[in-house]
C-alpha cells in the first residue's frame, strides 16, 4: 500500500503543528486497511511528527518551500521517504544524541526526538541530491 | 487531551487521555501544573487512556518529574498502553520514572 503527502512551506494553515492531523489521518487509514500492530502506528506517527516538525521549525527554513512524504507498507513494515528543498540537514549526524542512561535529575530536556527516530527507524539513509534533503527509513512494530 | 483528577489526603491521581503531541504539549504542561497542590506529597499520573505521545509529550513528563523530584515529592506513572509503553522503553523513561501496572500498584509502591 502506498500513500503520499505534500506539504508546502510556510504552511497553508496557521501553525506548523497543523500538519499533524494530516499525518495521523494517513497513518490511521493505512493501519486500518492493513491491520497494523498498534506499536507500528505509534512508531510511524512519532517518527513522522519529529522529522516533519524538525524540518518546519528548526534551523534555517528560509529556502524551504515544500516537504514531500512517501509511505509504502508491506507485511507490517513501513518504508518512509521524506524529502525537502530546505538547507542541507542530516538529522542522523547533525543533531546531538542525548545520553539516555543519565539519572532523572541530569537528563536534558531536549534532543530526544531525533534519538527516537534513530532508535525506532532502521536502514536509515540520508543523501543530499539536487539541492534537496532525502531521508529514507524503515519502521517495524518491534 | 482530557484530564481529570482525584485527591485523597496527600495523594493526587491525575488521569490524562487522548493524544499529546507538538500541538498541545504546552497545554499538557500547564494543565498538569495547574492540578498540583502544595499539599500533595504523592502524584500518580494514570496514562491508561493515552493513545499517543511524541517527544514533545515526553519532555513535559520529564520536566514534571524533575520538578517534583527537586521538591522531594513522589511521582509515578501507571497503566501504560502497549504503544506508550513501547515509547517509554525505547526512550529509557521507564528507567528514570517509576512505572506501575495500575493505580493500585502505584499507591502501594
Amino acid at each position: 500500500m502506498q500513500r503520499s503527502l505534500h506539504l508546502s512551506h510556510p504552511p497553508e494553515q496557521g501553525h506548523p503543528s497543523d500538519v499533524l492531523p494530516l499525518i495521523e489521518d494517513i497513518l490511521n487509514e493505512m493501519a486500518e486497511a492493513e491491520e497494523w500492530p498498534i506499536t507500528l502506528t505509534m512508531r510511524a506517527n512519532l517518527i513522522l511528527e519529529e522529522l516533519v516538525l524538525n524540518t518546519l521549525t528548526h534551523g534555517d527554513t528560509s529556502g524551504l518551500t515544500k516537504i514531500d512524504l512517501e509511505l509504502e507498507s508491506q507485511d507490517h513494515a513501513l518504508t518512509i521517504r521524506l524529502s525537502d528543498d530546505g538547507s542541507p540537514f542530516n538529522p542522523l549526524t547533525d543533531a546531538p544524541a542525548p545520553d539516555v542512561t543519565l539519572p532523572l535529575a541530569d537528563r536534558p530536556i531536549g534532543g530526544l526526538g531525533v534519538y527516537l527516530v534513530k532508535t525506532m527507524g532502521e536502514e536509515l539513509e540520508y543523501r543530499r541530491e539536487n539541492d534537496r534533503n532525502h531521508l529514507k527509513l524503515v519502521v517495524h512494530p518491534e | 487531551m482530557e484530564f481529570s483528577h482525584d485527591r485523597s489526603r496527600d495523594t493526587l491521581v491525575v488521569n490524562a487521555s487522548g493524544r499529546v503531541d507538538g500541538s498541545n504539549a504546552s497545554d499538557f504542561l500547564e494543565s498538569l501544573q495547574g492540578m498540583f497542590d502544595p499539599g500533595d506529597q504523592r502524584i500518580i499520573l494514570d496514562l491508561g487512556g493515552l493513545e499517543y505521545i511524541s517527544s514533545a509529550g515526553l519532555r513535559v513528563l520529564l520536566m514534571a518529574a524533575q520538578n517534583l523530584d527537586k521538591q522531594n515529592k513522589s511521582f509515578s506513572i501507571c497503566s501504560l498502553t502497549e504503544a506508550v509503553g513501547d515509547v517509554f522503553r525505547i526512550s529509557g523513561f521507564d528507567q528514570i520514572i517509576n512505572v506501575f501496572p495500575s493505580v493500585e500498584d502505584a499507591k502501594q509502591g
